[in-house]
């Protein structure tokens, strides 16, 4: 599983990188967690609001730092 | 060309189903009610909500209870297992949303004003993590 954090490095990107970490370790997953911050990259991406999430490509959640428990339920599909 | 994505350190987390929050410390003077002003000013800093005084809602101010009706989540810093911010809410007939507590997040209550940096930081994290929330580790 990928699982992409996109936003150039605000305050609540660095919140959504490190819930999503312990979401994963809380799950006992295996997970590649990846920061993307080239804004270039995030306008393909078609992100209006940052932070957002991607897992496998596919984006969760835009505009919000989602919780712990939220993010364990995406994670597990 | 494709316009600049917004960044939601503003105020733009209810635009995208994020919640709308105002926040209540204890505001105890011990150093974990000293320590849940500092959270609570510090979250408000990273947009996760307002941050409001507790005396103010037991209070019974109207102005304050249009302001909560629409807000989307509540939540209480408690420093102690006393829990008087949780106390008042209910006394003014609240529902609390979330509800931490500082010495359920590790930090010993002490008659001292002195706190650390990494003791706020603990529980802006907790709020952030959402661990306040009923059935999660901090909740009472």
């Amino acid at each position: 599983m990928k699982i992409e954090v996109l936003g150039t490095g605000c305050m609540k990107c660095k919140r959504l990188f490190k819930n999503v970490e312990i979401a994963v370790k809380e799950l006992g997953i295996t997970a590649e967690i990846v920061k993307v911050d080239d804004i270039s990259e995030i306008i393909n991406r078609g992100v209006m609001l940052t932070p957002a999430l991607a897992v496998d490509g596919e984006m969760k959640v835009s505009g919000r730092v989602a919780d712990v428990k939220e993010l364990k339920e995406i994670l597990k599909g | 060309m494709a316009s600049r994505p917004e960044c939601a350190c503003g105020d733009t987390s209810a635009l995208a189903g994020g919640k709308k929050r105002i926040m209540f410390p204890c505001a105890g003077t011990a150093n974990v009610g000293l320590i849940s002003n500092a959270a609570a000013l510090q979250l408000a800093e990273e947009g996760y909500g307002v941050a409001t005084c507790i005396a103010l809602l037991g209070s019974g101010d109207p102005g304050l209870k249009k302001r909560m009706a629409d807000a989307d989540e509540v939540v209480i810093i408690d420093g102690c297992p006393m829990t008087c911010g949780a106390k008042i809410s209910e006394l003014q007939g609240v529902a609390i949303d979330q509800h931490i507590v500082i010495t359920a997040v590790g930090i010993d209550k002490v008659y001292e004003r002195n706190y650390t940096e990494e003791e706020v930081e603990k529980v802006v994290s907790a709020a952030w993590e959402g661990r306040g929330r009923p059935g999660e580790i901090h909740a009472r």
